[in-house]
């Protein structure tokens, strides 16, 4: 059962690239390998799925929710905050792996247990914790005045920067860890022969680190934005009113206005706009893999 | 595979000589308490073909990484042409490199590799190209420029990674174990073409590896090493027909160690008591120590009869082995294990286990050596 229902999570990290040179085996067969998850995904997965689609055709539901400047609001937000936050989250990714990358054992076990913490933290914990670090009788706060930066308390929490902020903490390990295997598997002699061959640092990483992580970077991306689109709790903790979610509108649909054909709608929407998303950024990637290759 | 494909043009549009020489003064390198390399003195000459050889762990690597400015030596100095580089990063050593696994960027074709060196170097573009198809077509791979490594063989590969270590002209070329990936045909021609490539370019070149076939096959001058220190070094004949001490010995080939006692050392030549096999003249190279053998390679024993002149002793054949182009024959004499090496066309009469025999050796065949194990 755990098994399964780790299988079920698995299409999200669809962006990790598959081993180009695994071996493909057909052999008669196979797909009964595959059966216990297929009638899983079917019971539990694909059967509530459309049950949730037929719904949201009812009651000429899209039209309700499209209407509603509110949703339109949230569509807006969920697409921006995601985008900033995925940005932000696979730079910093990045150069934590970096760091993770280069450094020795101890240091690296270390650092390892330092990313996968938050992993193992619940959102509510990382968020309230934030919000109370950034408060305007925070640490922050405090500490910015105590070093004479500013005399008032800057507005941290309750915004955009808050929700960001929030956000990028709970995804970063989804960026680290890709990123770094992805370091983890170039040869380190490469770096040595760019050197001999009269390479400076900063062109061994624009020419050899960088775009041989490139299949790490584009996975993490991908992964970090599909999860942001989701998020919840972090608006609500540590946003406030103009930041909004597509996913609180939902809750919002379904509790407040007990509308669920238009919750329905408002899901369909927000998966048919990530998957079209997600099919143009891979497109994206391929050509740019293809113009690489001439 | 053709034979040879590598032709022997020189670089063009270069003016430099090459130069090359590559000198290591009293360089040592300590990890902690660790001494993996030992106050190493080492010249290449100018257009030399030195081999560092050794077996694992005896720091052939690391020295070669010091020379390459890879790892930083805990005293002593390095020149290249007679300039310390000490200070001096990888970058602006102008050493090409051929790596055991040959380190080629695996996002860029054969021929972008190749130009890396040129674009670090700022090379216009037309004739960054132009070089890098000269060079790419010097190891005769003119038409692969445009293939991903995981694309070429491992041989074709290879000729890659010796053609972006060549393209910008460097004062030497440092291969380490360049040929370990690939088979043994396909080694030996690649031995043969290294070499016709580094005489026709006549540049200096510091190989290492722990394949002692291939550093005979290749040097001008073998330095063997073992523990961080140079055992020994010379022309590849002299360090193989005339080695200082046992483990050299063994080291580069099969060979008979009979233990001896000096009766008598005058110069090149020394009399030597070989227990049983009684007196003996033999070659000796004046190297002291406590206790010394004589070494006498297998192909260098000679079934004799017992009126002829020089060295020699009755044996008994204990078994004869085939091995296709020789045939090994094991002895007993005189109370030693002795093995005999004669070519398959050179067999004469079949002789029999427990037969009779002389067996006999020229005295500048036999060394003189200390035993160290």
């Amino acid at each position: 059962m755990s098994n399964a229902t780790l299988e079920r999570t698995r299409p999200r990290g669809r962006g990790a690239p598959p081993s180009a040179d695994a071996p493909r085996r057909r052999r008669s067969g196979w797909w009964l390998l595959l059966a216990p998850i297929l009638a899983f995904d079917v019971v539990l997965f694909l059967t509530p799925l459309g049950k949730l689609v037929g719904a949201s055709f009812a009651d000429n539901a899209y039209q309700r929710v499209l209407e509603d400047p509110l949703v339109v609001r949230a569509l807006v937000n969920t697409l921006t905050i995601s985008l900033a936050s995925t940005v932000v989250t696979v730079v910093l990714g990045y150069i934590i792996a970096m760091v993770l990358w280069r450094a020795g054992t101890v240091t690296r076990v270390i650092l390892f247990a330092v990313v996968l913490l938050p992993f193992w933290t619940g959102i509510l914990v990382k968020n309230f914790a934030w919000a109370v670090l950034l408060q305007d009788n925070g640490m922050v706060n405090a500490f910015l005045q105590g070093i004479g930066l500013t005399g008032a308390p800057i507005p941290l929490l309750h915004n955009r920067f808050a929700v960001i902020v929030g956000m990028v903490h709970c995804l970063l390990p989804y960026a680290v860890f890709p990123i770094f295997s992805s370091l983890a598997s170039i040869d380190d002699r490469l770096g040595l022969a760019a050197r001999s061959l009269g390479a400076r640092e900063g062109a061994v990483f624009r020419r050899i680190t960088l775009p041989l992580s490139m299949p790490g970077i584009s996975a993490a991306g991908l992964l970090v934005f599909i999860i942001s689109t989701g998020f919840f709790i972090t608006p609500v903790v540590m946003g406030g009113p103009g930041d909004m979610m597509i996913a609180n509108q939902i809750d919002y649909y379904a509790r407040q206005l007990t509308d669920f054909s238009g919750a329905a709608a408002l899901a369909v929407i927000l998966t048919v706009m990530v998957s079209i998303l997600v099919a143009v950024y891979q497109r994206v990637l391929k050509a740019g893999g293809q113009h690489e290759d001439n | 595979m053709t034979a040879s494909v590598i032709s022997a043009e020189s670089i063009p549009g270069t003016g430099r000589a090459a130069q090359g020489a590559i000198e290591l003064r009293q360089v040592s390198k300590h990890y902690g308490d660790v001494v993996a390399v030992d106050e190493l003195d080492l010249t290449v000459q100018p257009g030399e073909f030195v081999t560092l050889l050794g077996p694992s762990g005896s720091g052939k690597t690391t020295t070669m990484m010091m020379v390459a400015g890879f790892e930083e030596h805990t005293a002593g100095t390095v020149l290249i042409d007679g300039r310390p580089v000490d200070s001096l990063p990888p970058r602006d050593r102008n050493l090409g490199v051929v790596f055991q696994n040959y380190a080629l960027f695996p996002h860029m074709s054969a021929l972008e590799n190749v130009e890396f060196a040129l674009r670090m170097r700022k090379v216009p573009r037309a004739e960054r190209r132009q070089r890098a198809e000269e060079a790419l077509g010097r190891v005769g791979l003119g038409k692969m420029g445009g293939r991903k490594p995981r694309q070429l063989s491992g041989g074709q590969q290879q000729r890659v990674a010796l053609a972006r270590a060549l393209v910008f002209n460097p004062a030497a070329l440092l291969l380490d174990e360049p040929m370990a990936a690939l088979d043994k045909r396909l080694r030996e021609q690649m031995q043969e073409e290294i070499k016709t490539l580094q005489k026709s370019l006549g540049i200096s070149v510091l190989f290492v590896t722990h394949d002692q076939d291939e550093a005979m096959a290749m040097s001008d001058r073998i330095v063997v090493m073992r523990d961080g220190k140079i055992v020994q070094s010379g022309p590849p004949e002299e360090v193989y027909n005339h080695p200082m001490t046992d483990w050299v010995a063994s080291f580069l080939g099969d060979t008979n160690l009979i233990p001896c006692t000096i009766v008598e050392r005058n110069g090149e030549e020394a009399v030597v008591d070989l227990g049983g096999l009684g007196l003996a003249k033999v070659r000796d190279r004046g190297a002291s120590g406590e206790s010394y053998a004589v070494s006498i390679r297998p192909e260098h024993l000679k079934f004799r009869t017992r009126a002829s002149a020089g060295n020699g002793c009755a044996a008994t054949l204990v078994s004869s082995t085939n091995l296709g182009a020789t045939v090994r024959h094991r002895l007993t004499a005189g109370g030693h294990e002795l093995q005999l090496r004669e070519l398959s066309s050179d067999r004469g009469t079949r002789i029999l286990p427990d037969e009779e025999l002389w067996v006999g050796w020229d005295a500048d065949k036999a060394q003189l050596l200390v035993l160290e194990s």
